[in-house]
């Protein structure tokens, strides 16, 4: 092969670490990292905000003026909040806030990764580059995950800074470093991975960026609504409790009870299980994502 | 082997109704620049992008050196491409866009520099790309095609946008690199610039291959059916003498245009007649008239 007339020094590092550097270097080198991660900070903020006061009303229900009838329920209510098992979960969630609309933002980084390739016709140059397609992928794959973890960095950091502080205004006394705290924000960093992951794929598929953007926000916001709806439906004509777990179906759906150390709706299924539900999700859209761009014409 | 041949053998590409490309096959040498010419959908660009591994061929292959693109290691390093003309995140900077590619294919950052001094756009390197004109975008393709230092080049159409002062420089470049020995296929629709710059020629139209040679031997291969006008004092005696073989129409100021007879034969019919020839001059056919003789009825809209 030709060797004598290239001038240019002999090629530096391995394959899959300069793609994933490249890959990296596309994202930063634009507006898109900071606008999401400004994104991130506004929203982690807006939810910990809502999360304190829901909270602090579990907490401290305003006894007087509930009416007569539904006191003794908030009484009992307000005692299940400050019970271990309550302030555990009033912790994990606290911890993390903000994973509702930070995944939505994983999901989009995910997204933009593939879809400006095609956007901005750049793909062509990427491919030329490196014609591996499978490797290309996996490094956008790699890139998008990186980014979701960076999200999720930001959202803990200012939640990590504001749940002591938060619950020490509520009197109440629950350590953070228990091991049911910490997995869920450990899932938690799994479920911005995941959706930034899932994002890629959902991108891939629809290489349109338009189209994939809003698909995604579709399954991810209506989505939600529309499973618990249907779900609910079927539960009233067909009332077992089986039907309504099974909502954990719905990715969106997955990703909350994946991350609740609780039961994060009546009847939810475990944690484990929408783990499982948002690890098929992404196998099955990276691996398409990966199938599809190997075999598809670039033009 | 290294001396950037590519081979293109029984290439097909079959979209759902149509053949955009058809058992083609031909070679490009190195040292020389390759002129890719056929109406427009005769298939050019499908072509080219099955050389690049972007598209699949149907059937048939097309190698670089023996190789397909897909097989060679760092291509980039091998052959430069320039297939669109705005191929940049509209966001980034023409610097950045560059650093990606040697990022990727682990050349040093610093080769993005020296291309883009080597095209031109050192002042515009930290504006973004979406405030670059048509010709600012196309000197960064090229600059992008040359990171490498390949040493094939393709270009699709790599004159759109270019104002003549940029066309006369991407010509003085092209040749330059084919003089030092490198490949360069270009594909054009425009004849006229082919016709300064390159030494070999592809033709095609309808996905098939219509001619393949020098541009002389192109230019050549119809110049039988080329022109020749006549000045004589006695045309009426000419024309009877160059009988049935010839057919014989007036021109301006009295001359006789002859079609079908080559000069050397005119000559020597009127000697043996004995008519004085004041002037016999050979029309060649330029480029354009063979190009569109030989792609005739093939640029229908498939």
């Amino acid at each position: 092969m030709t060797a004598t007339q290239v001038a240019v020094p002999a090629r530096r590092g391995h394959t899959p670490g300069r793609l994933i550097a490249a890959e990296i270097m596309k994202i930063r080198t634009t507006n898109t990292w900071w606008l999401l991660t400004l994104g991130i900070v506004l929203f982690t903020a807006l939810a910990l905000t809502v999360n304190g006061f829901g909270h602090h009303f579990e907490l401290y229900p305003p006894l007087d003026q509930v009416g007569e009838a539904n006191r003794q329920d908030a009484v009992t209510q307000a005692a299940i909040a400050h019970s271990a098992a309550g302030l555990r979960g009033i912790a994990a969630d606290m911890l993390t806030s903000g994973q509702f609309f930070g995944c939505l933002l994983a999901m989009l980084i995910g997204i933009l990764v593939i879809t400006n390739e095609y956007f901005h016709q750049t793909a062509t140059a990427t491919f030329m580059t490196n014609p591996h397609r499978t490797a290309v992928i996996m490094a956008k794959l790699v890139a998008a995950a990186t980014f979701g973890a960076l999200f999720w960095v930001v959202s803990t950091i200012m939640n990590v800074v504001t749940t002591p502080i938060y619950l020490h205004t509520q009197h109440v006394d629950v350590s953070l470093t228990q091991w049911p705290v910490v997995r869920s924000v450990l899932l938690n960093l799994l479920a911005f991975v995941m959706w930034a992951v899932f994002g890629l794929g959902l991108g891939t598929l629809i290489r349109s960026q338009i189209g994939s953007v809003v698909t995604g926000m579709v399954v991810y916001l209506i989505g939600l609504a529309a499973v618990t709806i249907i779900f609910h439906l079927i539960y009233n004509a067909y009332p077992h409790s089986w039907v309504l777990a099974a909502q954990v179906i719905s990715p969106a759906v997955a990703s909350q009870v994946m991350i609740n150390p609780g039961r994060a709706f009546d009847h939810a299924p475990p944690q484990w299980v929408g783990l499982l539900v948002m690890i098929g999700y992404t196998v099955v859209f990276g691996g398409l994502g990966v199938w599809l761009t190997r075999r598809r014409d670039i033009s | 082997m290294s001396d950037g041949r590519i081979v293109v053998d029984g290439l097909t590409k079959v979209y759902k109704t149509v053949r955009a490309v058809d058992g083609l096959s031909f070679v490009v040498e190195g040292g020389r620049v390759t002129g890719f010419l056929g109406p427009n959908g005769a298939g050019k660009t499908t072509t080219l992008r099955m050389l690049l591994n972007l598209v699949t061929p149907t059937a048939g292959t097309a190698t670089i050196d023996g190789v397909r693109y897909a097989d060679l290691h760092d291509p980039i390093r091998h052959v430069g491409g320039i297939l669109e003309a705005s191929a940049a995140h509209r966001g980034r900077t023409g610097r950045n866009h560059l650093r990606i590619i040697c990022r990727a294919a682990g050349i040093p950052m610093s080769r993005a520099d020296e291309v883009l001094e080597l095209v031109g756009l050192t002042p515009a390197a930290d504006r973004k790309f979406k405030g670059y004109s048509l010709g600012m975008r196309q000197r960064l393709g090229i600059a992008a095609a040359l990171i490498g230092e390949p040493r094939v080049l393709v270009l699709d159409e790599p004159a759109n946008g270019l104002d003549p002062e940029g066309i006369r420089w991407m010509r003085d470049l092209l040749k330059a690199y084919a003089g030092d020995g490198r490949t360069v296929l270009v594909s054009s629709h425009l004849l006229s610039e082919m016709e300064i710059l390159a030494d070999d020629l592809v033709i095609i139209a309808a996905g098939q291959l219509v001619t393949q040679g020098s541009v002389a031997e192109v230019v050549d291969s119809i110049a039988t059916t080329g022109r020749t006008t006549v000045r004589t004092p006695d045309p009426a005696k000419l024309t009877a003498a160059l009988g049935e073989g010839a057919h014989v129409t007036a021109g301006a100021n009295g001359d006789l245009v002859v079609t079908g007879m080559d000069a050397a034969t005119i000559g020597d019919a009127a000697l043996a007649a004995g008519v004085a020839v004041h002037q016999l001059v050979t029309e060649r056919p330029d480029l354009e008239e063979v190009f569109l003789e030989l792609t005739k009825g093939k640029a229908a809209i498939r």
